[in-house]
């Protein structure tokens, strides 16, 4: 076994161990040990490939092997292992994120009723992700891609048996006065799984569409072997195979586009792109700690890192799309976050506006340093997120389950490690000098700025829109960051009662936040405390594949210089005026529609329901109760429903109610009565003498 | 051949008229008797029926020297003194399980129901 398969099977293992045995105690031991294990041998794979830049292999296993015929060439599909720069460092968060996850689980999770079958699932959902991480084709992504999407649907519907929060007393009673736009009757664990499940699917028909084009089109191009592998997935692009097929009239780089954006589809899906986005938040119903991996190294982070792995064949149509939906991904989630009263749904809506900026940056192209700027803000943001999510749970867990911002204040004094870290996040993540996003996000930022001036034949409007709304995000990234954060830890204690047992966590959990909190600063980046350096470890790791030319130094440096102008500015802008608004507690600023829109989460969720769930799903599913039961209310009535109603179960049923009554006719001739049946023999012997006779 | 047979001071006539006679007095016996031990008399009747047939055949047809007629009416009786011993053995058997030989009551394959 190679050491990628080891990295793969140590969570597996794992999670069989604990799916077989179902031990009472020692679970939580067994998988920390696990991701542990799969950590150290991460640093062992990953640290020589990050040195020397080269490919590590693992185990190919061939699925389906075709030899030639039919005009194409032999050809296979297989789940092969790989790690190569980018993915080393992406394996690194996964496995060390997850590491730490678990730790903290063990202490905000202690003495749950599930508390062994979370470590069990969570070990799953980490083996789908790493086989994303470590695959070496779009098959085995897609294979994978799934499987995340079952560990989410595990992780999310932990509680499964919660009622919804509309019948939830004590969300009720600890909700905000004015809190509106949730479907409450909808917000429930199995919901959420639910929502988070079919919405991905939505996505995935697209992955499914463009992998399928990929696949005819390498074929037509005479690509053997491997035809997914990401190899020959460019080398199909790059030999023309799109202009030998035709799909729905198009063809050439029209059909490449439009296979991109089918790719590019699934990844919306995952990452909770506009307007896929709306699972996220709800997945807000699992444990807090499942949303700190959900929102910070795995799930959201496969769909980035599936765009950047497909990045090489997007054309400049598709990573336009790619930038626009980032873009308005990251303003719509950050104008609804001003508004949550929700501690954790400030978060979930960060994410998915950060998400938006990754989107953005790969959007923005190799050439203008988008890719890499993507993918380091993929980098940075899973720390800081993560730690922002477990600094949540230590709010949630200390404030005996409230999530209410608006009743928290002060908590400071109460719990400063928890306070201090998650303060240091907020600063990462609002871009200020020296800490992670300043390096990371101004780069997506100044990558924008430059595809925009890049686009021609565009249009302003169409080219120039990413920029303008990644800056607006910028700002109101750092109000509703320092809204939250203000709002729970400065000030004064506004409802004792819900903070008076607040405490910091004890102690491996607290050394988690701490150690993550090292991660919000620059310098264990990029290796300088100077935030204008450039040239790190990490440069090298998140280089472009193949022969890509960067724009020429001083139009990147000065595009860089007036970004970071820019965004520092608005930054302090951003911090300075939620500081001095929240500073004494909420404020409330009902600016009656505005407000109304934001806080109805822009009716996306509403109409998503409307239109999905209950006019399609309820019409549709009336329709379909119709054709297969004969009215839709048949199954709770099946006694008193008429039977033979025209509809397939109709069908089924006659035939049933035929046969039975056949039956019942028949039966009676079997009576058990001697005498009948020797009246039924002497009849028999009477007509068979009377057929002799005559 | 017919003729010379059902005609004349000797004919056949007279012994099948006895025996479709005891025939129909059997299936009577068993289409009508509810009582089980009644039941078995009318299979009596109709296996003597046939066996007063094979003699009466035998007979008239020339074939008394080699005794067929005699040998069959033999087996008949020796099956019917067969049956006669399973068949009450299975009326006792009935009896135990129903307290009652009445073939209207009878007609579960278990005890009564």
């Amino acid at each position: 076994m190679s050491l990628l398969l080891w990295i793969m099977a140590s969570p597996l293992a794992a999670f069989l161990l604990l799916s077989a045995f179902k031990p009472k105690k020692g679970g939580d031991l067994l998988s920390i040990a696990a991701m542990a294990a799969a950590f150290a041998l991460s640093l062992k794979a990953a640290v020589p490939v990050l040195a020397n830049g080269q490919i590590l292999s693992g185990e190919t296993l061939r699925w389906l092997s075709f030899p030639t015929g039919f005009g194409l060439p032999a050809f296979s599909l297989s789940l092969g292992l790989q790690l190569d720069r980018t993915g080393a460092v992406m394996l690194l968060i996964v496995t060390g994120l997850a590491l730490c996850v678990e730790i903290f689980s063990a202490w905000y999770l202690h003495g749950d009723r599930f508390y062994t079958r979370f470590f069990s699932h969570f070990s799953f959902f980490c083996f789908a992700m790493l086989g994303i991480v470590l695959s070496d084709n779009l098959l085995m992504t897609f294979v994978f891609w799934e499987l995340v999407g079952v560990g989410s649907y595990l992780l999310i519907g932990y509680w499964h048996d919660k009622s919804a929060v509309s019948d939830d007393a004590f969300y009720q009673e600890m909700k905000a006065k004015d809190a509106t736009g949730i479907l409450e009757s909808k917000l429930s664990p199995s919901h959420a799984q639910l929502k988070a499940f079919v919405m991905n699917r939505v996505g995935d028909f697209g992955f499914l569409v463009g992998m399928g084009l990929f696949a005819w089109a390498a074929l037509q191009g005479g690509i053997h072997g491997n035809i997914l592998s990401w190899d020959n997935l460019s080398l199909a692009v790059n030999t023309g195979a799109f202009d030998r097929i035709a799909f729905a009239g198009l063809s050439g780089s029209a059909l490449l586009t439009l296979a991109g954006i089918g790719v590019f589809l699934g990844a919306m899906g995952k990452s909770a792109q506009f307007p896929l986005h709306t699972w996220l938040p709800d997945a807000m119903q699992g444990p807090t700690t499942a949303s700190s991996i959900i929102h910070a190294a795995t799930m959201v982070a496969a769909g980035v890192f599936l765009t950047a792995r497909i990045h090489p064949i997007l054309t400049p149509d598709a990573l336009l799309f790619v930038s626009w939906i980032g873009a308005i991904t990251a303003f719509v989630a950050a104008t609804i976050a001003l508004v949550q009263w929700d501690y954790k749904a400030v978060l979930a809506y960060s994410t998915v506006s950060q998400l938006g900026y990754m989107m953005i940056g790969l959007g923005a192209g190799a050439a203008t340093g988008g890719y890499s700027a993507g993918l380091s803000h993929l980098f940075t943001h899973a720390l800081f997120k993560c730690l922002l999510f477990l600094g949540a749970a230590s709010v949630i867990h200390g404030c005996e389950n409230h999530q209410d911002m608006n009743r928290f204040g002060g908590l400071l004094r109460k719990m400063p490690v928890t306070a201090i870290t998650s303060g240091l996040a907020v600063l990462a993540i609002c871009g200020l000098p020296f800490f992670s996003a300043f390096w990371s996000k101004d780069a997506i930022v100044a990558s924008a700025f430059l595809a925009a001036e890049g686009r021609e034949g565009y249009g302003v409007l169409l080219a120039w829109g990413p920029w303008v709304l990644a800056v607006v995000t910028a700002l109101l990234t750092c109000f509703y960051m320092t809204r939250q954060w203000t709002l729970t830890f400065l000030g004064k204690e506004r409802e004792p009662h819900v903070t008076h047992h607040a405490h910091d966590p004890s102690f491996p959990a607290k050394a988690v936040l701490i150690l993550l909190s090292l991660f919000t600063f620059q310098f264990l980046w990029t290796g300088s405390v100077n935030p204008f350096a450039s040239g790190s470890w990490l440069d090298a790791a998140l280089a472009p594949k193949g022969s890509v030319e960067l724009l020429s130094e001083t139009t990147l440096h000065h595009a860089h210089v007036q970004t970071m102008i820019l965004a520092t500015v608005l930054g302090l802008v951003g911090i300075g005026s939620a500081l001095f608004l929240y500073r004494k507690g909420p404020v409330s600023f009902k600016v009656a529609p505005v407000w109304k829109f934001l806080a109805n989460l822009w009716f996306l969720d509403r109409l998503w329901d409307l239109l999905w769930a209950e006019t399609f799903g309820k019409r549709g599913g009336k329709v379909v109760a119709i054709l297969d039961l004969g009215t839709d209310s048949r199954l709770s009535t099946l006694e008193s429903a008429p039977a033979l109603s025209p509809s397939l179960d109709g069908v089924v049923d006659a035939t049933a109610l035929a046969t039975g009554k056949v039956g019942a006719l028949l039966g009676r001739l079997q009576s058990g009565n001697a005498l009948v049946y020797a009246g039924y023999t002497t009849l028999a012997l009477g007509i068979l003498a009377l057929l002799l006779g005559f | 051949m017919n003729s010379l047979l059902l005609s004349g001071p000797e004919s056949l006539l007279p012994y099948l008229l006895v025996s479709a006679c005891l025939f129909a007095a059997g299936i009577l016996a068993c289409t009508t008797r509810r009582n089980a031990v009644g039941y078995l008399m009318g299979i009596e009747l109709m296996l003597n029926a046939a066996a007063l047939d094979f003699v009466a055949y035998g007979r008239f047809r020339g074939l008394e020297a080699a005794g067929h007629g005699q040998v069959f009416s033999l087996f008949v009786i020796v099956l019917a003194a067969a049956e006669a011993a399973v068949a009450l053995a299975l009326v006792y058997s009935v009896y135990r399980t129903f307290r009652d030989v009445d073939l209207d009551r009878t007609t579960t394959l278990g005890s009564k129901r």
